[in-house]
């Protein structure tokens, strides 16, 4: 099994790194960090701007296969992933950016885990009755409502509700530095934002593959030796239909990484979000390239995750 | 002489057939239209739609008539949706915002599905290293969040020829999602001995792909291309909220609710009305593409919502 | 049963009944029906029968009879949306209005099942002994060792090697015929006093399917259990029953002991039924005999008895009500549900008073002898390998499995050539490759006098495609569902380039040919009966005229009574045509029917081949030995009395490597010999050649 995992795990990092490859090709063709000068008044000489462009490496008017190496040299060797068209670090303001928006999207993804597949479970067992309707239909309320739409949503909601009660119970701006309770009291309204976005991928999802194992022929071999129907489900089609649910991890990560550019911008937290629109608003070549490839590293992980856990309840990718 | 063997032309045939054949396309209207939800999906739809189109036309106001004496107005019977900050009547920027976001939201949703099927039975067709390497090249563009590398695409083109610059971005980068199932899907048709029938004939590939595995993915197509309105849709909005897509002074439901989002206490029918409009057009459709998926094809795997 | 050398097991004696003992499984009057878009299905309608401890039930029918529904129903394992009533007694106690935790103490214990398909059902992520397990932990209390003891005990009274390392293996580690067994073991682990099982071999190999039901006996033997064998094989029953219920259209429609059912059927779709099964111990000059029309649907069942429509004997009382099942001779036990029955029975009619016998057309070819036939299709030393990888990104080689290792045979024209085995023997594979027309791993092959190596452009290999085609053999498959009959017929014509108004004419001409009418042809496929679709296949082969047809099992997914018309017409069509047929077969009855003859083939090599007639009356392979005397002959007293060679063991993994005779492993002559001749057997690969003056060619260094 250490081998299986092993050679996925150096297929996702080629993959990762055509992706970035890519990344830095797309940005370089699109982003243009020279018209920030052109448009100051007064502009600058030229010369200068090309100095200042250079210094980043991002002066148009090197061949963009060039620079390319120039960046991934960098990259490569030195971890370095150069510098903002304004001069500043990537690597400095990236990396405490990032650790927050890594453990806004992990505590979400856990959440929209845990919640998605109970009530896809629960719905799966009840199927279409009462709890499985409702269950859906909030679902599919949450599955059509955009990110961005439902974090303003409860922005106004957590406001009203403050403003109800009298006292600054949830916070809507950045994340709190008074201690652990004030961090959550911040942290509550982002983190109930990315759940909703997420979970509902899983309940679906798990949900169909529940029914399509509780009807499976071991199943019902089960059954025939005298399992009670629930004990045969929870024992036999639970941990079988767990396996493509984990398979299909990826695609919720996907959308709460997507989701936390949104959340980050609405309330105010200083994440690596935040810092990708902002580097895309200031043409910042070098950062967004970084940000991306941060995006695709998580997708990796998660990735990675999901292939540990299916060998592990999975007998026959382990055993053969 | 004329052949005993000589059939008569279709419509005879189907005469003497006597076939009481009920056109699929009747069983499939009919087992729509037993699913609720899918027909009040349809019909909020087809409201909308009618709206976007005929709301220009109706409304009292111009989408950059500015009326400076009704500054971010609450709803009246002079504004029927009140007001933004600049005195623009939201009725008519709602309309407009709707139309644009409907119109990019269905250009690139068929554009992706053309691309997506084109692509993903070609890959699952040829067998070998084509087909690995494809499917490589799909899970490698699927590393990095798609929505980052539209991103990066829009905004470099912001400002440009907005709407067509960016339903085209939505395009390219959006059919890397289906391509991978329609291919899964593909292949299980491959596997078929009709395929396998029709290359032992001596049935040139490309025709193959034609005849046989495009018609047979109808069905998923059409799904595909309800939903993927409302990914387009919502990619969109996205974009613009950022202020990455479309930018003013052309309008979209994103630009509105981005503008929408600053005078969320102050003004919240800016906010409102234009989210309440997005989420009713990606309600609608989703109701819609799952009935659609019911009526279609009741035996998928995935038929079996509440 | 494993390490022990093959048994030669004689079936001359029969169960004893039971005397005064209770009925084990009663059922009366039992009705099942579910709900569906089209209306209600009435899957059972009547289902009445008896078994006694340690007798056994064969329920024959054939799709659509009802005969699973009614062992679900016996289970209570049928969906929530069917309807259930009637009476089901077990020993005495009514089953049917149990709820489901009653049930639950029954099912395991007094009642066991056995299902189809080992595969899914055993469930993939847990292992044998945990499965094995919770079966005993149901219904006793026993310590954890107690568990594996007994387990380990169950799998070796069905015959699994090494059983108390297998307990930890996974269902997907062992081969079909080690799943059915864990079957078994989990049926009998509680000592139940009824066994149902649900057509338990149909999914297996022959020589396996024969390990399989002695396991089957032994664990009946072994508990003393009523046994209830549910299967559309009548050679099966034939072997273990001894009473016998023929189901039609979910009702039962005779019943009786197994001698009375095979010799002395009463009602007609019986006598149909066992006229259209083709024997593999009877030759070609008997013709099987169809039964017209198809089963009927069972939404909308018009009055009267279902079989009327296609019954030759049917009156118009037939069709006024249904025949209630009752005897019409002096025995009680056999019971018949016809109007005519007492009739029939009085002037002692078989199925050919009853039944139309069709016939033969004659050949153009039979006159000339086979030496002077035109080769159609040359085989010589055909190669087929296939690289083993291991997964990752570059696919590393790490093995490769021999599917077909030098194979020669030829067909001549106006001939039928079976190539028969089990599977993993490579049969399927060959025929690819004849049809792939590209150059082979190794080995020629030769079509038409054309070498396949030679053909050089896409022209070339147009022309040998309008003279070769292919039937599969699922029809429903094989046939664009998106298509109409028109279209699918036409396809391969305007492919090869013919223009419209030829093409609706030929389209015309083959539609009678195959014997369906020709206004059909907008219909789709799924608007036909499964054996109506396979004729559309074969018009479809046909289109081109081509001179070698090759069939890829064309009539193993029909039924019995459809089955037999498919194959009359392609007799008929080749007296006809001309035609050469190629034929891939793993049933041996059908082949001995319609071939001329025989190729074996073992682990990718011909291990016999000649004649069919010599082949089956003398066999000289080993091999061939034991796959003829596994397949079940549908007549009591021949199948209980034959000479039954069982194989030990399992053919071996594919991309193993056996060193000289890759048989050896299995092979009953080779534990009657001595060191010296079988170190021959371990040395050399025996190639094949012909012994004496026969015609028939075996791969073997001490053949019979």
């Amino acid at each position: 099994m250490l081998s299986f995992i092993g050679r996925r795990l150096l297929n996702y990092l080629v993959m990762l790194f055509a992706a970035t490859t890519l990344a830095y090709f797309l940005a370089s063709s699109f982003l243009n960090p020279r018209s920030n000068y052109v448009q100051m008044r007064p502009p600058p000489p030229e010369a200068s701007i090309d100095a200042s462009l250079d210094f980043a490496n991002v002066n148009d008017k090197m061949p963009v296969v060039a620079r390319y190496g120039r960046w991934l040299e960098q990259v490569a060797l030195h971890w370095n992933w150069g510098v903002s068209p304004q001069g500043e670090s990537v690597n400095g303001a990236v990396a405490h950016r990032a650790l927050v928006s890594v453990k806004l999207v992990t505590l979400a993804t856990v959440l929209a885990v845990l919640l998605g597949v109970s009530i896809g479970v629960a719905a799966a067992i009840r199927q279409y009755r009462l709890f499985d309707r409702v269950s859906n239909a909030i679902s599919v309320f949450f599955l059509v409502s955009p990110t961005f739409v439902l974090a303003l949503l409860l922005v106004l909601g957590g406001i009203r509700f403050n403003e109800a009660i009298g006292a600054r119970w949830f916070f809507v701006t950045g994340l709190g530095d008074a201690g652990f309770l004030d961090y959550l009291r911040h942290i509550a309204l982002p983190t109930v934002t990315l759940t909703l976005v997420g979970y509902v991928g899983y309940h679906l999802t798990q949900r169909t593959y529940l029914l399509d194992t509780m009807n499976a022929d071991y199943v019902r071999t089960a059954r025939a030796k005298g399992v009670p129907k629930n004990v045969a489900i929870r024992r036999h089609a639970l941990r079988t239909s767990l396996i493509p649910t984990a398979i299909g991890v990826v695609w919720s990560l996907t959308s709460v990484i997507t989701g936390s550019v949104f959340v980050e911008t609405i309330f105010a937290i200083d994440g690596a979000g935040k810092y990708f629109v902002d580097a895309l608003t200031k043409n910042d070549i070098n950062g967004s390239v970084a940000i991306a490839a941060l995006g695709g590293c998580a997708t990796c992980a998660g990735l990675l995750l999901a292939d540990i856990v299916v060998a592990l309840l999975d007998p026959r990718i382990r055993v053969s | 002489m004329v052949s005993t063997n000589l059939l008569p032309d279709a419509a005879e045939r189907a005469r003497r057939a006597g076939v009481q054949r009920v056109p699929k396309g009747t069983l499939v209207a009919r087992r729509f239209a037993r699913n609720k939800p899918a027909v009040a999906g349809l019909v909020i739809f087809a409201l909308l739609a009618l709206l976007a189109l005929v709301g220009p036309f109706v409304a009292r106001w111009g989408y950059d008539d500015l009326d400076f004496g009704a500054l971010k107005q609450r709803p009246s019977a002079a504004h029927w949706l009140g007001t933004d900050i600049v005195g623009a009547d939201m009725f008519a920027l709602c309309v407009r915002g709707l139309g644009r976001s409907l119109l990019i939201g269905v250009i690139a949703s068929l554009g992706i599905t053309v691309i997506a099927a084109f692509v993903g039975t070609a890959i699952a067709y040829f067998e070998g290293w084509r087909e690995r390497v494809g499917m490589w090249i799909v899970d490698m563009l699927l590393v990095i969040p798609t929505f980052f590398l539209l991103a990066i695409m829009v905004k470099g083109a912001a400002g440009t020829s907005g709407w067509l610059w960016l339903t085209a971005a939505l395009t390219i980068f959006g059919w890397v999602g289906y391509a991978r199932i329609l291919r899964s899907i593909a292949l299980s048709l491959r596997e078929r001995e009709y395929i396998a029938a029709a290359r032992f004939m001596g049935v040139p590939s490309l025709t193959i792909l034609r005849r046989h595995m495009i018609p047979n993915l109808g069905s998923i197509l059409i799904i595909q291309t309800v939903l993927g309105v409302v990914y387009a849709v919502q990619a969109e909005t996205g974009l613009s909220f950022l202020g990455f897509g479309i930018t003013p002074p052309d309008t979209s439901l994103g630009v509105l609710i981005r503008a929408g989002s600053s005078t969320l206490l102050t003004a919240p029918w800016m906010f409102l009305e234009p989210a309440a409009l997005l989420l009713g057009l990606s309600l609608s459709m989703t109701m819609v593409g799952d009935g659609l998926r019911d009526a279609l094809d009741p035996s998928s795997a995935s038929a079996g919502r509440a | 049963m494993s390490g022990a050398p093959p048994e030669r097991v004689d079936r001359a004696e029969r169960y004893e009944p039971g005397g005064a003992r209770d009925t084990a499984l009663h059922v009366r009057d039992l009705h099942v029906t579910f709900a569906s878009e089209a209306g209600p299905v009435r899957a059972v309608r009547g289902g009445a029968f008896d078994v006694k401890p340690g007798r056994t039930l064969g329920i024959v029918g054939e799709s659509g009879s009802g005969k699973s529904a009614t062992a679900l129903a016996i289970m209570g394992l049928l969906p929530g949306t069917a309807a259930v009533s009637g009476s089901v007694r077990l020993g005495g106690r009514e089953l049917l209005g149990l709820d489901d935790r009653a049930m639950c103490a029954v099912r395991g214990r007094n009642l066991a099942m056995i299902f189809q398909d080992p595969l899914s059902a055993l469930t993939p992520v847990l292992s044998i002994g945990e499965q094995l397990a919770e079966g005993l932990d149901v219904h006793q209390s026993l310590t954890r060792a107690a568990v594996r003891a007994r387990s380990t005990e169950l799998l070796d009274l069905v015959g699994i090697p090494d059983p108390a390392e297998r307990l930890v293996s996974y269902p997907h580690q062992l081969s079909g015929g080690m799943r059915q067994r864990v079957m078994i073991a989990i049926a009998i682990a509680n000592r139940p006093d009824v066994i149902i099982a649900d057509e338990p071999t149909t999914a297996l190999d022959v020589t396996i399917q024969a390990q399989v039901l002695e396991v089957l006996r032994a664990a009946q033997r072994e508990t003393g259990a009523a046994v209830v064998i549910i299967t559309h094989d009548l050679g099966i029953v034939a072997g273990l029953a001894d009473d016998v219920l023929v189901m039609y259209a979910g009702r039962p429609i005779e019943l009786g002991g197994a001698d009375d059912i095979f010799y002395r059927p009463t009602m007609p779709y019986t006598m149909g039924l066992l006229a259209a099964v083709p024997r593999p111990d009877l030759d070609r000059s008997r013709r099987l005999v169809p039964i017209e029309g198809n089963p009927p649907s069972l939404v909308a069942l018009p009055p009267g008895c279902p079989f009327a429509p296609r019954c030759p004997l049917a009156q118009d009382r037939c069709r006024e009500a249904e025949p209630p099942l009752v005897a019409h001779a002096a025995s009680d036990g056999h019971r018949a549900a016809c109007v005519r029955g007492a009739e029939i029975e009085s002037r002692d009619l078989s199925w050919s008073d009853v039944f139309p016998v069709p016939a033969a057309p004659p050949s153009k070819l039979a006159s000339v002898p086979r030496e002077q036939r035109k080769v159609v299709l040359g085989v010589e030393n055909l190669r087929r390998h296939f690289a083993l990888t291991g997964g990752g990104l570059l696919r590393r080689r790490v093995g490769t499995v021999k599917a077909v290792d030098g194979v020669t045979f030829d067909l001549r024209e106006g001939e039928t050539l079976a190539l028969v085995g089990e599977s993993g023997c490579g049969k399927t594979t060959t025929l690819l490759e004849i049809m792939r027309l590209a150059p082979p791993d190794g080995g020629r092959i030769t079509i038409l006098g054309h070498d396949v190596q030679a053909l050089a452009s896409g022209a070339a290999r147009m022309g040998i495609r309008s003279e070769l085609q292919i039937v599969f053999q699922d029809p429903l498959a094989s046939l664009d569902p998106r298509l109409p009959v028109y279209d699918i017929l036409a396809e391969p014509l305007i492919t090869h380039g013919w223009r419209a108004a030829p093409v609706n004419e030929r389209i015309g001409e083959l539609m009678r040919l195959v014997g369906l009418d020709p206004d059909h042809v907008d219909r789709f496929p799924e608007q036909f009966s499964g054996g109506q679709r396979q004729r559309v296949a074969i018009a479809r082969a046909l289109a081109l005229e081509p001179k070698l047809i090759v069939l890829d099992e064309p009539v193993s997914s029909l039924d019995v009574s459809i089955q037999a018309g498919v194959i009359n017409l392609l007799e008929d069509l080749q007296a006809k045509l001309g035609l050469s047929y190629l034929f891939v077969a793993h049933n041996l009855s059908v082949v001995r029917h319609i071939a001329d003859r025989i190729a074996v083939m073992y682990l990718g090599r011909i291990v016999e081949l000649g004649d069919v007639e010599r082949v089956f009356t003398r066999p000289s392979h080993p091999y061939t030995r034991a796959l003829l005397s596994a397949v079940p002959i549908p007549d009591p007293k021949l199948e209980r009395g034959k000479a039954r060679i069982l194989l030990s063991g399992e053919q071996p993994r594919a991309g193993a490597t056996i060193g000289g005779c890759r048989f050896r492993t299995r092979c009953p002559t080779y534990e009657t010999l001595a060191d010296a001749e079988r170190a021959r057997c371990d040395r050399d690969e025996p190639e094949l050649s012909r012994r004496g003056v026969t015609d028939v060619a075996s791969a073997c260094h001490y053949p019979s």
